[in-house]
Protein backbone atom coordinates (compact mmCIF):
# COMPACT_ATOMS: atom_id res chain seq x y z
CA UNK A 1 0.00 0.00 0.00
CA UNK A 2 1.25 3.44 -0.68
CA UNK A 3 1.85 5.90 1.70
CA UNK A 4 -0.74 8.47 2.63
CA UNK A 5 0.71 11.29 2.30
CA UNK A 6 2.65 10.41 -1.52
CA UNK A 7 -1.41 9.46 -2.55
CA UNK A 8 -2.77 12.88 -0.94
CA UNK A 9 -0.21 15.04 -2.41
CA UNK A 10 -0.70 13.24 -5.47
CA UNK A 11 -4.11 13.78 -6.18
CA UNK A 12 -3.87 17.12 -4.51
CA UNK A 13 -1.67 18.40 -6.83
CA UNK A 14 -3.38 17.23 -9.58
CA UNK A 15 -6.76 19.55 -8.36
CA UNK A 16 -4.41 22.36 -8.61
CA UNK A 17 -3.25 21.51 -11.94
CA UNK A 18 -6.59 21.38 -13.32
CA UNK A 19 -7.36 24.68 -11.59
CA UNK A 20 -4.08 26.73 -13.12
CA UNK A 21 -4.86 25.03 -16.65
CA UNK A 22 -8.22 26.80 -16.67
CA UNK A 23 -7.58 30.54 -17.04
CA UNK A 24 -11.55 31.82 -16.92
CA UNK A 25 -11.95 29.66 -13.49
CA UNK A 26 -8.88 31.38 -11.73
CA UNK A 27 -10.19 34.86 -13.17
CA UNK A 28 -13.48 33.69 -12.15
CA UNK A 29 -12.80 32.62 -8.66
CA UNK A 30 -10.67 35.69 -8.06
CA UNK A 31 -12.82 38.64 -9.86
CA UNK A 32 -16.41 37.35 -8.55
CA UNK A 33 -15.50 37.44 -5.28
CA UNK A 34 -13.72 41.13 -5.78
CA UNK A 35 -17.07 42.50 -7.59
CA UNK A 36 -19.19 41.14 -4.75
CA UNK A 37 -16.89 42.72 -2.06
CA UNK A 38 -17.06 46.26 -3.89
CA UNK A 39 -20.73 46.22 -4.83
CA UNK A 40 -21.69 45.28 -1.64
CA UNK A 41 -18.94 47.43 0.56
CA UNK A 42 -19.78 51.08 -1.19
CA UNK A 43 -23.71 50.00 -1.80
CA UNK A 44 -23.69 49.27 1.99
CA UNK A 45 -21.28 51.84 3.18
CA UNK A 46 -23.61 54.66 3.51
CA UNK A 47 -26.00 52.78 5.96
CA UNK A 48 -23.55 50.58 7.92
CA UNK A 49 -24.14 52.06 11.59
CA UNK A 50 -23.94 48.96 14.24
CA UNK A 51 -23.64 49.85 17.49
CA UNK A 52 -20.03 49.70 18.64
CA UNK A 53 -18.29 49.62 15.12
CA UNK A 54 -18.83 53.46 14.19
CA UNK A 55 -14.90 53.41 12.72
CA UNK A 56 -15.47 50.59 10.56
CA UNK A 57 -16.29 50.82 7.30
CA UNK A 58 -18.82 47.77 5.37
CA UNK A 59 -15.93 47.30 3.07
CA UNK A 60 -13.75 46.50 6.34
CA UNK A 61 -16.39 44.16 7.82
CA UNK A 62 -17.12 42.25 4.86
CA UNK A 63 -13.52 41.58 4.01
CA UNK A 64 -13.39 38.29 5.96
CA UNK A 65 -16.59 37.22 4.73
CA UNK A 66 -15.16 37.96 1.07
CA UNK A 67 -12.42 35.53 1.88
CA UNK A 68 -14.77 32.60 3.68
CA UNK A 69 -17.02 33.16 0.00
CA UNK A 70 -13.64 31.90 -1.66
CA UNK A 71 -13.04 28.84 0.76
CA UNK A 72 -16.61 27.95 0.31
CA UNK A 73 -16.74 28.47 -3.51
CA UNK A 74 -13.69 26.51 -3.81
CA UNK A 75 -14.87 23.78 -1.76
CA UNK A 76 -18.26 23.70 -4.00
CA UNK A 77 -16.29 23.30 -7.28
CA UNK A 78 -13.85 20.73 -6.12
CA UNK A 79 -17.15 18.81 -4.42
CA UNK A 80 -19.03 19.16 -7.79
CA UNK A 81 -16.45 17.16 -9.66
CA UNK A 82 -16.68 14.53 -7.73
CA UNK A 83 -20.23 13.59 -8.65
CA UNK A 84 -18.53 13.68 -12.39
CA UNK A 85 -15.65 11.74 -11.53
CA UNK A 86 -16.98 9.18 -9.05
CA UNK A 87 -19.09 6.87 -11.49
CA UNK A 88 -17.42 8.15 -14.97
CA UNK A 89 -14.63 9.26 -14.47
CA UNK A 90 -11.03 9.77 -13.05
CA UNK A 91 -12.39 8.28 -8.91
CA UNK A 92 -13.45 5.42 -10.49
CA UNK A 93 -9.54 4.41 -11.02
CA UNK A 94 -8.75 5.49 -7.28
CA UNK A 95 -11.41 3.97 -6.05
CA UNK A 96 -9.88 0.09 -7.19
CA UNK A 97 -6.30 1.18 -6.73
CA UNK A 98 -4.70 -0.60 -3.72
CA UNK A 99 -5.15 3.43 -1.21
CA UNK A 100 -6.43 4.02 1.64
CA UNK A 101 -9.90 5.82 1.95
CA UNK A 102 -8.13 8.71 3.49
CA UNK A 103 -5.98 9.65 1.00
CA UNK A 104 -8.85 9.66 -1.22
CA UNK A 105 -10.73 12.52 1.07
CA UNK A 106 -7.37 14.32 1.63
CA UNK A 107 -6.07 14.36 -1.86
CA UNK A 108 -9.60 16.45 -2.87
CA UNK A 109 -10.24 18.07 0.43
CA UNK A 110 -6.31 19.26 0.30
CA UNK A 111 -6.42 20.09 -3.44
CA UNK A 112 -9.72 22.15 -2.72
CA UNK A 113 -7.64 24.15 0.19
CA UNK A 114 -4.88 25.04 -2.06
CA UNK A 115 -6.83 26.62 -4.20
CA UNK A 116 -8.48 28.27 -1.61
CA UNK A 117 -5.32 29.70 -0.17
CA UNK A 118 -4.09 30.76 -3.55
CA UNK A 119 -7.41 33.33 -4.12
CA UNK A 120 -7.04 34.62 -0.56
CA UNK A 121 -3.49 35.13 -0.15
CA UNK A 122 -3.96 37.28 -3.89
CA UNK A 123 -7.22 39.32 -1.81
CA UNK A 124 -4.93 39.59 1.25
CA UNK A 125 -3.11 42.19 -0.76
CA UNK A 126 -6.35 44.48 -0.15
CA UNK A 127 -5.85 44.68 3.73
CA UNK A 128 -3.81 47.47 4.02
CA UNK A 129 -5.61 49.54 2.09
CA UNK A 130 -8.24 49.18 4.85
CA UNK A 131 -5.63 49.84 7.28
CA UNK A 132 -5.79 47.08 8.51
CA UNK A 133 -1.61 46.11 9.09
CA UNK A 134 -0.67 42.18 10.14
CA UNK A 135 2.38 41.49 11.85
CA UNK A 136 4.57 38.58 11.10
CA UNK A 137 2.70 36.36 13.67
CA UNK A 138 -0.99 37.64 12.95
CA UNK A 139 -0.45 36.91 8.99
CA UNK A 140 0.53 33.08 10.08
CA UNK A 141 -2.41 33.07 12.28
CA UNK A 142 -4.72 34.46 9.30
CA UNK A 143 -3.04 31.42 7.42
CA UNK A 144 -3.95 29.41 10.05
CA UNK A 145 -6.94 30.11 9.79
CA UNK A 146 -7.34 29.81 5.97
CA UNK A 147 -5.97 26.31 6.18
CA UNK A 148 -8.40 25.21 8.82
CA UNK A 149 -11.43 26.62 7.41
CA UNK A 150 -10.11 25.64 4.19
CA UNK A 151 -10.24 21.88 5.45
CA UNK A 152 -13.87 22.57 6.80
CA UNK A 153 -15.59 23.38 4.12
CA UNK A 154 -14.39 21.20 1.76
CA UNK A 155 -14.73 17.91 3.89
CA UNK A 156 -18.23 19.51 4.29
CA UNK A 157 -18.28 19.32 0.27
CA UNK A 158 -16.83 16.21 0.29
CA UNK A 159 -19.27 14.72 3.01
CA UNK A 160 -22.28 15.81 1.03
CA UNK A 161 -21.72 15.18 -2.63
CA UNK A 162 -20.27 11.41 -2.42
CA UNK A 163 -23.71 9.79 -2.20
CA UNK A 164 -25.14 12.14 -4.87
CA UNK A 165 -25.90 11.18 -8.19
CA UNK A 166 -26.51 14.63 -10.26
CA UNK A 167 -24.84 17.97 -9.95
CA UNK A 168 -28.28 19.45 -10.24
CA UNK A 169 -28.78 18.02 -6.55
CA UNK A 170 -25.85 19.27 -4.78
CA UNK A 171 -26.73 22.73 -6.97
CA UNK A 172 -29.93 22.79 -4.54
CA UNK A 173 -28.30 21.62 -1.25
CA UNK A 174 -25.69 24.69 -2.03
CA UNK A 175 -28.32 27.28 -2.26
CA UNK A 176 -30.24 25.98 0.74
CA UNK A 177 -27.54 24.65 2.80
CA UNK A 178 -23.88 25.92 2.45
CA UNK A 179 -24.94 29.12 1.15
CA UNK A 180 -26.81 29.74 4.62
CA UNK A 181 -24.04 28.81 6.41
CA UNK A 182 -22.22 31.26 5.23
CA UNK A 183 -24.88 34.36 5.10
CA UNK A 184 -25.50 33.31 8.71
CA UNK A 185 -21.93 33.30 10.00
CA UNK A 186 -21.37 37.38 9.70
CA UNK A 187 -19.74 37.16 7.20
CA UNK A 188 -22.75 40.13 6.02
CA UNK A 189 -23.37 41.27 9.32
CA UNK A 190 -23.04 41.60 12.78
CA UNK A 191 -24.58 38.57 15.17
CA UNK A 192 -25.33 41.37 17.51
CA UNK A 193 -28.41 42.96 15.90
CA UNK A 194 -30.32 40.10 14.59
CA UNK A 195 -33.90 38.44 16.48
CA UNK A 196 -33.04 35.79 18.80
CA UNK A 197 -34.01 32.55 17.38
CA UNK A 198 -31.42 33.52 14.53
CA UNK A 199 -28.53 34.46 16.93
CA UNK A 200 -28.77 31.15 18.01
CA UNK A 201 -28.58 29.39 14.86
CA UNK A 202 -25.88 31.97 13.70
CA UNK A 203 -23.59 31.06 17.35
CA UNK A 204 -24.25 27.66 16.96
CA UNK A 205 -23.01 27.61 13.13
CA UNK A 206 -19.55 26.44 12.98
CA UNK A 207 -18.84 28.56 9.83
CA UNK A 208 -19.19 31.67 12.46
CA UNK A 209 -16.34 30.57 14.57
CA UNK A 210 -13.97 30.01 11.31
CA UNK A 211 -14.83 33.63 10.35
CA UNK A 212 -13.83 34.63 14.02
CA UNK A 213 -10.72 33.22 13.65
CA UNK A 214 -10.04 34.72 10.52
CA UNK A 215 -11.55 37.74 11.32
CA UNK A 216 -9.26 38.34 14.69
CA UNK A 217 -5.96 38.42 13.76
CA UNK A 218 -6.24 41.45 11.81
CA UNK A 219 -7.46 43.58 14.89
CA UNK A 220 -5.23 41.67 17.36
CA UNK A 221 -1.67 39.72 18.22
CA UNK A 222 -1.04 36.50 18.62
CA UNK A 223 -0.53 36.68 22.66
CA UNK A 224 -3.63 38.76 22.81
CA UNK A 225 -5.85 36.57 20.57
CA UNK A 226 -4.06 32.73 22.73
CA UNK A 227 -5.13 34.62 25.93
CA UNK A 228 -8.65 35.18 25.05
CA UNK A 229 -11.56 32.56 25.60
CA UNK A 230 -13.33 33.42 23.04
CA UNK A 231 -10.90 32.81 20.28
CA UNK A 232 -9.90 29.91 21.72
CA UNK A 233 -13.43 28.53 21.58
CA UNK A 234 -14.16 29.49 18.28
CA UNK A 235 -10.26 27.78 17.12
CA UNK A 236 -11.82 24.42 19.10
CA UNK A 237 -15.09 24.63 17.42
CA UNK A 238 -13.37 25.01 13.82
CA UNK A 239 -11.24 22.58 13.66
CA UNK A 240 -13.97 20.19 15.50
CA UNK A 241 -15.99 20.51 12.45
CA UNK A 242 -12.56 19.93 9.79
CA UNK A 243 -12.18 16.85 11.63
CA UNK A 244 -15.27 15.85 11.82
CA UNK A 245 -16.42 16.19 8.69
CA UNK A 246 -12.52 14.29 7.37
CA UNK A 247 -13.61 11.22 9.47
CA UNK A 248 -17.06 11.20 8.73
CA UNK A 249 -16.18 11.52 4.70
CA UNK A 250 -13.89 8.54 5.16
CA UNK A 251 -16.44 6.22 6.97
CA UNK A 252 -18.75 7.34 3.76
CA UNK A 253 -16.14 6.29 1.21
CA UNK A 254 -15.32 3.20 2.65
CA UNK A 255 -19.31 1.97 2.85
CA UNK A 256 -19.22 -0.13 -0.28
CA UNK A 257 -23.18 -0.24 -1.61
CA UNK A 258 -24.42 -3.24 0.04
CA UNK A 259 -27.31 -5.68 -1.60
CA UNK A 260 -30.45 -6.28 0.80
CA UNK A 261 -31.57 -9.03 2.06
CA UNK A 262 -32.98 -11.94 -0.68
CA UNK A 263 -36.73 -11.70 0.24
CA UNK B 1 -8.45 -17.27 -10.00
CA UNK B 2 -11.67 -15.87 -9.88
CA UNK B 3 -14.16 -17.74 -7.50
CA UNK B 4 -17.61 -16.75 -7.56
CA UNK B 5 -19.72 -18.60 -5.37
CA UNK B 6 -23.74 -18.39 -5.17
CA UNK B 7 -23.60 -14.65 -5.43
CA UNK B 8 -26.62 -12.81 -5.11
CA UNK B 9 -27.33 -9.03 -4.89
CA UNK B 10 -30.14 -7.50 -4.38
CA UNK B 11 -30.81 -3.99 -4.99
CA UNK B 12 -33.00 -2.13 -1.69
CA UNK B 13 -36.75 -0.98 -2.74
CA UNK B 14 -37.17 2.71 -3.25
CA UNK B 15 -40.46 4.66 -2.54
CA UNK B 16 -41.51 3.53 -6.19
CA UNK B 17 -39.51 0.42 -6.99
CA UNK B 18 -39.66 -2.95 -5.46
CA UNK B 19 -36.48 -4.49 -4.64
CA UNK B 20 -34.81 -5.79 -7.07
CA UNK B 21 -32.77 -9.14 -7.99
CA UNK B 22 -29.68 -8.16 -10.14
CA UNK B 23 -27.85 -11.42 -9.48
CA UNK B 24 -29.28 -14.72 -8.36
CA UNK B 25 -27.06 -17.62 -7.03
CA UNK B 26 -24.38 -17.06 -9.55
CA UNK B 27 -21.52 -19.25 -9.37
CA UNK B 28 -18.65 -19.27 -11.71
CA UNK B 29 -14.92 -19.86 -12.26
CA UNK B 30 -12.64 -17.90 -14.40
CA UNK B 31 -9.14 -20.03 -14.05
CA UNK B 32 -5.60 -18.56 -14.28
CA UNK B 33 -4.08 -17.82 -17.25
CA UNK B 34 -7.76 -17.67 -18.83
CA UNK B 35 -9.08 -15.15 -21.16
CA UNK B 36 -13.00 -14.87 -20.17
CA UNK B 37 -15.95 -12.66 -22.01
CA UNK B 38 -19.17 -12.68 -19.84
CA UNK B 39 -21.74 -11.46 -21.79
CA UNK B 40 -25.38 -10.67 -21.52
CA UNK B 41 -28.72 -8.80 -22.48
CA UNK B 42 -28.97 -4.95 -21.15
CA UNK B 43 -30.16 -5.58 -17.60
CA UNK B 44 -28.84 -8.81 -17.38
CA UNK B 45 -26.86 -8.53 -14.02
CA UNK B 46 -23.35 -7.96 -15.92
CA UNK B 47 -22.43 -4.34 -14.87
CA UNK B 48 -23.54 -5.18 -10.64
CA UNK B 49 -21.52 -8.07 -11.21
CA UNK B 50 -18.13 -6.25 -12.33
CA UNK B 51 -19.12 -3.55 -9.53
CA UNK B 52 -19.10 -6.28 -7.32
CA UNK B 53 -16.07 -8.00 -8.45
CA UNK B 54 -14.44 -4.38 -8.57
CA UNK B 55 -15.01 -4.00 -4.91
CA UNK B 56 -17.40 -1.35 -4.86
CA UNK B 57 -20.57 -3.37 -4.33
CA UNK B 58 -21.36 -5.82 -1.43
CA UNK B 59 -22.96 -8.52 -2.70
CA UNK B 60 -26.51 -9.46 -0.64
CA UNK B 61 -24.90 -13.19 -0.06
CA UNK B 62 -22.09 -15.11 -1.42
CA UNK B 63 -18.96 -15.15 -1.98
CA UNK B 64 -15.68 -13.94 -4.75
CA UNK B 65 -12.32 -14.52 -4.14
CA UNK B 66 -9.73 -13.41 -6.40
CA UNK B 67 -6.04 -13.95 -6.45
CA UNK B 68 -6.81 -16.31 -3.40
CA UNK B 69 -8.01 -13.58 -1.03
CA UNK B 70 -12.23 -13.11 -0.11
CA UNK B 71 -12.93 -10.03 -2.05
CA UNK B 72 -15.59 -9.21 0.69
CA UNK B 73 -13.03 -8.75 3.26
CA UNK B 74 -9.79 -8.57 2.32
CA UNK B 75 -10.77 -5.35 -0.35
CA UNK B 76 -7.08 -3.76 -0.02
CA UNK B 77 -4.82 -6.98 -0.65
CA UNK B 78 -7.55 -7.61 -4.01
CA UNK B 79 -6.62 -4.05 -5.13
CA UNK B 80 -3.17 -4.43 -5.23
CA UNK B 81 -3.08 -7.50 -7.67
CA UNK B 82 -6.11 -6.38 -9.85
CA UNK B 83 -6.20 -4.20 -12.53
CA UNK B 84 -9.50 -2.70 -13.82
CA UNK B 85 -10.77 -0.84 -17.22
CA UNK B 86 -13.89 1.20 -16.80
CA UNK B 87 -16.12 1.67 -19.97
CA UNK B 88 -16.52 5.35 -19.04
CA UNK B 89 -12.47 6.47 -18.80
CA UNK B 90 -11.22 6.78 -15.96
CA UNK B 91 -8.40 9.04 -16.69
CA UNK B 92 -8.37 12.97 -16.30
CA UNK B 93 -8.69 14.21 -19.89
CA UNK B 94 -7.36 17.67 -18.55
CA UNK B 95 -4.02 16.19 -17.54
CA UNK B 96 -1.52 14.86 -19.94
CA UNK B 97 -0.91 11.13 -20.33
CA UNK B 98 2.26 11.43 -18.83
CA UNK B 99 0.47 13.28 -15.69
CA UNK B 100 -2.10 10.30 -15.86
CA UNK B 101 0.60 7.84 -16.13
CA UNK B 102 2.54 9.47 -12.65
CA UNK B 103 -0.61 10.21 -10.67
CA UNK B 104 -1.31 5.97 -11.50
CA UNK B 105 2.21 4.94 -10.39
CA UNK B 106 1.69 7.45 -7.30
CA UNK B 107 -1.21 5.27 -6.60
CA UNK B 108 0.23 2.03 -6.69
CA UNK B 109 3.91 3.23 -4.97
CA UNK B 110 5.73 3.18 -8.13
CA UNK B 111 8.59 6.15 -8.26
CA UNK B 112 11.85 6.37 -9.49
CA UNK B 113 13.94 4.21 -11.85
CA UNK B 114 11.28 1.33 -11.11
CA UNK B 115 8.04 3.57 -12.40
CA UNK B 116 10.34 4.63 -15.50
CA UNK B 117 10.85 1.12 -16.60
CA UNK B 118 7.78 0.12 -15.92
CA UNK B 119 5.95 2.80 -17.45
CA UNK B 120 7.94 2.57 -21.01
CA UNK B 121 7.50 -1.02 -20.69
CA UNK B 122 3.94 -0.54 -20.86
CA UNK B 123 3.68 1.86 -23.62
CA UNK B 124 5.86 -0.13 -25.60
CA UNK B 125 2.97 -1.54 -27.52
CA UNK B 126 0.92 1.25 -27.90
CA UNK B 127 1.25 4.42 -30.21
CA UNK B 128 1.64 7.04 -27.88
CA UNK B 129 5.13 6.95 -27.72
CA UNK B 130 6.00 10.77 -29.31
CA UNK B 131 2.14 12.00 -27.46
CA UNK B 132 2.95 12.28 -23.91
CA UNK B 133 2.67 15.60 -23.18
CA UNK B 134 -0.81 15.62 -25.12
CA UNK B 135 -3.78 15.97 -23.52
CA UNK B 136 -5.65 13.29 -23.73
CA UNK B 137 -8.58 15.06 -24.56
CA UNK B 138 -7.01 15.61 -27.45
CA UNK B 139 -6.25 12.32 -27.90
CA UNK B 140 -8.57 10.09 -30.63
CA UNK B 141 -10.59 7.59 -28.89
CA UNK B 142 -8.57 4.81 -29.75
CA UNK B 143 -5.67 6.19 -28.44
CA UNK B 144 -7.32 7.42 -25.69
CA UNK B 145 -8.23 3.88 -24.52
CA UNK B 146 -4.77 2.55 -24.91
CA UNK B 147 -3.40 5.06 -22.22
CA UNK B 148 -6.18 3.65 -19.81
CA UNK B 149 -5.00 -0.44 -20.69
CA UNK B 150 -0.93 0.81 -20.74
CA UNK B 151 -2.11 2.68 -17.08
CA UNK B 152 -3.62 -0.52 -15.99
CA UNK B 153 -0.67 -2.69 -17.07
CA UNK B 154 2.17 -0.87 -15.22
CA UNK B 155 1.60 -2.33 -12.51
CA UNK B 156 0.96 -5.58 -13.64
CA UNK B 157 -1.90 -6.94 -12.36
CA UNK B 158 -2.31 -10.61 -11.95
CA UNK B 159 -5.86 -10.06 -12.59
CA UNK B 160 -7.43 -7.86 -15.19
CA UNK B 161 -11.10 -6.82 -15.89
CA UNK B 162 -12.56 -4.62 -18.47
CA UNK B 163 -16.04 -3.46 -18.62
CA UNK B 164 -17.11 -3.30 -22.59
CA UNK B 165 -13.37 -1.29 -23.04
CA UNK B 166 -14.21 -1.27 -26.84
CA UNK B 167 -17.45 0.85 -26.73
CA UNK B 168 -17.38 3.70 -29.05
CA UNK B 169 -14.25 2.25 -30.94
CA UNK B 170 -14.05 2.14 -34.94
CA UNK B 171 -13.64 -1.26 -35.89
CA UNK B 172 -9.67 -1.01 -36.89
CA UNK B 173 -8.85 0.56 -33.28
CA UNK B 174 -10.67 -2.07 -31.77
CA UNK B 175 -9.22 -4.56 -33.47
CA UNK B 176 -5.87 -3.47 -32.39
CA UNK B 177 -6.65 -2.63 -29.11
CA UNK B 178 -8.40 -6.21 -28.63
CA UNK B 179 -4.63 -7.86 -30.40
CA UNK B 180 -2.63 -6.30 -27.97
CA UNK B 181 -4.78 -7.32 -24.76
CA UNK B 182 -4.46 -10.68 -26.50
CA UNK B 183 -0.77 -10.25 -26.84
CA UNK B 184 -0.09 -8.76 -23.76
CA UNK B 185 -2.32 -11.44 -21.66
CA UNK B 186 -0.46 -14.34 -22.85
CA UNK B 187 3.05 -12.81 -22.64
CA UNK B 188 2.20 -11.94 -18.84
CA UNK B 189 -0.33 -14.90 -17.86
CA UNK B 190 -2.65 -12.18 -17.19
CA UNK B 191 -6.41 -13.84 -16.03
CA UNK B 192 -8.76 -11.46 -18.03
CA UNK B 193 -12.06 -11.29 -17.21
CA UNK B 194 -14.22 -9.23 -20.18
CA UNK B 195 -17.62 -8.06 -20.80
CA UNK B 196 -18.96 -7.56 -23.86
CA UNK B 197 -21.54 -7.25 -26.43
CA UNK B 198 -19.64 -7.71 -29.51
CA UNK B 199 -19.50 -11.55 -30.64
CA UNK B 200 -16.69 -10.77 -33.45
CA UNK B 201 -14.21 -10.27 -30.11
CA UNK B 202 -14.87 -13.14 -28.35
CA UNK B 203 -14.03 -16.23 -31.12
CA UNK B 204 -10.39 -16.19 -30.39
CA UNK B 205 -11.31 -16.37 -26.46
CA UNK B 206 -11.10 -19.16 -23.73
CA UNK B 207 -14.55 -18.93 -22.29
CA UNK B 208 -17.64 -17.38 -22.64
CA UNK B 209 -19.90 -16.47 -20.23
CA UNK B 210 -23.86 -15.29 -20.95
CA UNK B 211 -25.96 -14.76 -18.28
CA UNK B 212 -29.42 -13.12 -18.17
CA UNK B 213 -32.05 -11.92 -15.43
CA UNK B 214 -28.79 -12.25 -13.05
CA UNK B 215 -28.39 -15.99 -14.10
CA UNK B 216 -25.97 -17.58 -15.53
CA UNK B 217 -26.94 -19.55 -18.64
CA UNK B 218 -23.96 -20.87 -20.48
CA UNK B 219 -19.96 -20.74 -19.97
CA UNK B 220 -17.82 -22.58 -22.42
CA UNK B 221 -15.12 -22.81 -25.16
CA UNK B 222 -16.45 -20.59 -27.95
CA UNK B 223 -16.19 -23.97 -29.81
CA UNK B 224 -18.63 -26.03 -27.20
CA UNK B 225 -21.33 -23.43 -27.63
CA UNK B 226 -21.36 -23.23 -31.15
CA UNK B 227 -21.94 -26.74 -31.20
CA UNK B 228 -24.91 -26.49 -28.98
CA UNK B 229 -26.74 -25.11 -32.21
CA UNK B 230 -25.85 -27.76 -34.23
CA UNK B 231 -23.41 -27.11 -37.13
CA UNK B 232 -25.36 -25.32 -39.67
CA UNK B 233 -28.95 -23.23 -39.50
CA UNK B 234 -31.46 -22.08 -42.21
CA UNK B 235 -32.49 -19.06 -42.17
CA UNK B 236 -36.00 -17.44 -43.42
CA UNK B 237 -37.29 -14.58 -43.76
CA UNK B 238 -40.96 -14.40 -44.87
CA UNK B 239 -44.05 -12.14 -45.84
CA UNK B 240 -45.71 -13.26 -42.64
CA UNK B 241 -43.89 -14.66 -40.20
CA UNK B 242 -45.81 -16.06 -37.97
CA UNK B 243 -47.83 -17.67 -40.29
CA UNK B 244 -45.30 -19.64 -42.02
CA UNK B 245 -43.74 -20.39 -38.18
CA UNK B 246 -47.35 -22.18 -37.82
CA UNK B 247 -47.36 -23.41 -41.19
CA UNK B 248 -43.24 -25.29 -41.13
CA UNK B 249 -44.60 -26.74 -37.79
CA UNK B 250 -47.31 -27.88 -38.03
CA UNK B 251 -47.31 -28.93 -42.19
CA UNK B 252 -43.99 -29.89 -41.92
CA UNK B 253 -43.02 -30.92 -38.56
CA UNK B 254 -39.79 -28.51 -38.11
CA UNK B 255 -38.38 -27.69 -35.28
CA UNK B 256 -38.55 -23.46 -35.69
CA UNK B 257 -37.40 -20.55 -33.95
CA UNK B 258 -38.31 -17.34 -34.49
CA UNK B 259 -35.88 -14.80 -33.82
CA UNK B 260 -37.17 -11.17 -34.45
CA UNK B 261 -38.08 -10.99 -38.08
CA UNK B 262 -36.19 -14.50 -39.11
CA UNK B 263 -37.12 -17.99 -38.25
CA UNK B 264 -34.51 -19.90 -38.34
CA UNK B 265 -34.21 -24.02 -38.47
CA UNK B 266 -31.15 -24.57 -36.34
CA UNK B 267 -30.64 -28.59 -35.18
CA UNK B 268 -29.63 -29.53 -39.14
CA UNK B 269 -26.90 -31.53 -39.51
CA UNK B 270 -23.97 -30.94 -42.15
CA UNK B 271 -25.36 -31.62 -45.16
CA UNK B 272 -29.18 -31.32 -44.73
CA UNK B 273 -29.33 -28.07 -44.84
CA UNK B 274 -29.93 -27.72 -48.25
CA UNK B 275 -32.32 -30.74 -49.51
CA UNK B 276 -34.10 -28.81 -46.41
CA UNK B 277 -34.03 -25.26 -48.10
CA UNK B 278 -34.87 -26.89 -51.68
CA UNK B 279 -37.98 -28.61 -49.42
CA UNK B 280 -39.24 -25.79 -48.05
CA UNK B 281 -38.79 -23.11 -51.55
CA UNK B 282 -41.17 -26.63 -53.08
CA UNK B 283 -43.48 -25.62 -50.93
CA UNK B 284 -43.62 -22.37 -49.70
CA UNK B 285 -41.71 -20.07 -52.32
CA UNK B 286 -44.69 -17.76 -52.52
CA UNK B 287 -44.92 -17.14 -48.20
CA UNK B 288 -40.17 -16.26 -48.40
CA UNK B 289 -38.85 -12.91 -48.79
CA UNK B 290 -35.15 -14.79 -48.64
CA UNK B 291 -33.99 -18.33 -47.51
CA UNK B 292 -30.08 -19.05 -47.04
CA UNK B 293 -27.74 -21.57 -44.99
CA UNK B 294 -25.53 -20.32 -42.30
CA UNK B 295 -22.66 -21.11 -40.06
CA UNK B 296 -23.59 -20.15 -36.38
CA UNK B 297 -21.53 -17.80 -34.74
CA UNK B 298 -21.37 -16.50 -31.29
CA UNK B 299 -23.95 -14.12 -31.86
CA UNK B 300 -26.32 -17.05 -33.09
CA UNK B 301 -25.45 -19.11 -29.57
CA UNK B 302 -26.37 -15.63 -27.64
CA UNK B 303 -29.43 -14.86 -29.24
CA UNK B 304 -30.86 -18.67 -28.80
CA UNK B 305 -29.29 -18.75 -25.51
CA UNK B 306 -30.83 -15.58 -23.96
CA UNK B 307 -34.25 -15.47 -25.96
CA UNK B 308 -37.65 -15.67 -23.94
CA UNK B 309 -39.60 -18.77 -23.06
CA UNK B 310 -42.92 -17.89 -24.92
CA UNK B 311 -41.62 -16.44 -28.20
CA UNK B 312 -43.24 -17.62 -31.53
CA UNK B 313 -42.56 -20.99 -32.79
CA UNK B 314 -40.18 -21.52 -29.39
CA UNK B 315 -38.93 -25.31 -29.57
CA UNK B 316 -37.70 -25.79 -26.08
CA UNK B 317 -34.40 -26.73 -27.58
Amino acid sequence: MSSLARVSASLARREFTRFIRQPQRVVGTVAQPLLFWLFLGFGFGGSFRPAGMENVTYLEYFFPGVMLMMMLFASIFSSITIIEDRDAGFLQGVLVAPVSRLAIVLGKVLGATSIAMVQTLIFTVAAPFLGLHLGFGSLVMVLGGFVLTGIGFSALGFLLAWGMKSTSAFHAVMMVFLMPLWMLSGALFPIGNVPAAMKVVMLANPVSHALIIIRAPFYAGPAVLLADNAYLLSLAVTVAWAVGCLGLSMARVNRRDKGVEAA
Amino acid sequence: MIAIEHLTHVYPAGRKTPARTAIADLSMRVEKGEFAILSGPNGSGKSTLFRILCGLALPSAGKVGIAGFDLLTQPAKVREVMGVVFQSPAVDKHLSVAENLAIHGDLYGLSGAEFRKRRDESLGWTDLGDRLDQKVDTLSGGLARQVELAKVLMTDPQVLLLDEPTTGLDPVSRRNFLDALHRLQKARGMTVLMTSHVFAEADDVDRVAIMREGRLLAHDTPAALKAMIGTEMVVIQARDTEALAVRLRDEMGLAVRCVGDELRLEETENGKSLPLLEKILDRCRTDLRSISIKQPGLDDVFVHVTSRAGDIGRTGA
